[in-house]
């Protein structure tokens, strides 16, 4: 029987008594890249953040391969499979990029292979293996960028969500860090994508959502989206 | 001044200094990773005394032997105080760091609670472990060094280098690291937060345990001996750098020599006037502390 990959339905978290998703329904089909695009507030980092038990769902819920991750604390939503490459990076700055990585294997099952996924993650990114005993802060923002996907690699994720992973990254940058992306959908994962870049992001997408005020306004294939007249008209200005 | 007292105070302040350090190392540790200033410390030391005390009286245990019931068991009371009493404070927070106050002022009730009840159970009076056997002073050159002072001074620094070391080299250390440096990151790289909140406290409690063993044969349990410790931790925790592990050994050092060197001109209680200057005098030079960052 066919199983997505994650399926969400009717997802609804806040803060307090704001309600930032007001029931959002998504699904990833596995081996799949899939963009979530929407505004600032839209609630885009929300929806990563519930999905991963940092902030609790009111109601609805989400399965992984048709386990039900709902309400598991964020070390055992890691240890299902869903693991994500948070906003603006977070990583251990007072750490080498090797502890960084190796932070990232803690949950047993990673643990266990945790030197041939490090050979896998340096192959993806061999400035990591140079560098692997250099302090974290003292990288490149695209560098860093590095260590955060190699970090999620390095939970050995069913799942990876990444969450703007070209912000404030230079335009060449961004051009290879999808490349690198694209080469990690190869290694049979799926891959939740929140971006900025709505046109790039789209080209290498299998299918998008778009996220607006706490709900899917839309959703199609990459091709369709980039057809899309709403679409065009808020978020790539033509 | 005579440089044989001089040099006398020196080595009497680098004993006690060292001390201060090994005790103040849980509450710098507790900090380092929790961000929760626990107020409660010296009552937690207070607690191994008694524990190092009736271990001898009623079950005639050599004091540093006790340490083996101590330890454990100061592990257990830390790592129930934080899943218990202090967790429910972390999880209602949704910023990254604890509101300093709330949790000051929880721990703040935990020392009133711990302090008041043991006060109920054990009375007021000065209860002291008698050693056995008699250790005689060492002599450094003309200077005699009392034993058991020196025995807790070393344990502090071997302490200091093998938590710094555990912390360094092993799988958990780095998970505590992690979790110290960004909470939600190592939330979301499969670390077990709150599990590890409650060891760090357990751990930071372990090393009271051990000290109160340690400093038993020279410091007698009251109920009210707690806070005078807890507040010098406090001093050389601020003085060292909040959450560094060396810059607390170096923290108490700095203040038991100075208060040493200092009661020799003047009377005990004003020396610790004096220490508090220096403190303030530090802190204006250096806000972070000696070992801290900026």
């Amino acid at each position: 029987m066919y199983k997505p990959a994650l399926k969400i339905a009717g997802l609804t978290s806040g803060y307090g008594d704001i309600r930032v998703l007001r029931g959002v329904d998504l699904e990833l089909k596995p081996g799949t890249i899939v963009a979530l695009i929407g505004a600032n507030g839209a609630g885009k980092t929300t929806l990563l953040r519930t999905i991963s038990g940092l902030v609790k769902a009111d109601s609805g819920f989400s399965e992984l391969y048709g386990e039900s991750i709902h309400g598991l604390a964020p070390h055992r939503v890691v240890q299902a499979g869903f693991v994500q490459s948070p906003e603006g990076k977070q990583l251990f700055a007072d750490m080498t990029i090797l502890e960084n990585l190796m932070v990232g294997a803690h949950s047993k099952r990673a643990y266990e292979r945790r030197n041939e996924t490090l050979e896998e993650v340096y192959e993806l990114f061999p400035i990591l293996a140079e560098r692997r005993y250099q302090r974290a802060s003292t990288l490149s923002g695209g560098q860093q960028q590095m260590v955060a996907v190699g970090r999620a690699l390095m939970a050995l994720p069913k799942v990876l969500a990444l969450d703007e992973p070209s912000l404030g990254l230079a335009p060449i940058m961004v051009d290879r860090l999808f490349e690198s992306i694209a080469k990690i959908r190869e290694r049979n994962l799926s891959i939740l994508i929140i971006e900025q870049n709505v046109f790039q992001v789209l080209e290498m997408a299998d299918y998008g959502y778009v996220l607006e005020n706490g709900q899917i306004s839309l959703s199609g294939t990459g091709a369709e989206l980039l057809g899309n007249s709403h679409l065009r008209a808020t978020y790539l200005g033509l | 001044m005579d440089p044989f007292i001089l040099s006398f105070a020196v080595v009497n302040g680098l004993l006690q200094g060292g001390i201060y350090g090994g005790i103040a190392l849980g509450l710098s540790l507790i900090f380092g990773v929790l961000r929760v200033v626990n107020f409660a410390h010296g009552s937690f030391l207070m607690l191994s005394l008694y524990l190092s005390f009736w271990c001898w009286n009623l079950l005639g245990i050599d004091p540093y032997l006790s340490a083996i019931v101590t330890v454990p068991a100061m592990f257990a009371l830390g790592y129930f105080v934080q899943s218990v009493i202090i967790s429910p404070l972390i999880r209602r927070e949704r910023a990254l760091v604890v509101e300093p106050l709330s949790a000051l002022l929880l721990t703040c009730g935990v020392f009133l609670v711990l302090d008041n009840v043991a006060l109920m159970a054990f009375g007021p009076d000065v209860r002291s472990v008698q050693l056995s056997y008699y250790l005689p002073s060492l002599m450094l050159g003309p200077i005699p060094v009392n034993i058991p002072r020196l025995i807790a001074a070393l344990a502090a620094i071997l302490v200091a280098v093998g938590v710094s070391f555990w912390l360094r080299h092993s799988h958990a250390g780095r998970a505590i690291r992690a979790t110290a440096q960004n909470r939600d990151a190592a939330a979301m790289s499969g670390i077990d937060v709150p599990k590890v909140y409650a060891v760090t406290f357990g751990l930071g409690c372990a090393i009271l345990g051990l000290f109160g063993a340690l400093i038993s044969p020279f410091i007698p349990a009251t109920p009210t001996i707690g806070l005078a410790f807890g507040i010098k931790s406090f001093i050389v925790v601020v003085l060292g750098g909040m959450g560094s592990i060396p810059g607390s050994i170096i923290g108490g050092l700095v203040i038991g020599v100075f208060e040493a060197v200092a009661s020799q001109f003047v009377t005990a209680t004003s020396a610790a006037i004096f220490s508090l200057g220096l403190f303030i005098l530090v802190l204006l030079v250096r806000p972070a502390g000696i070992m801290g960052k900026a």
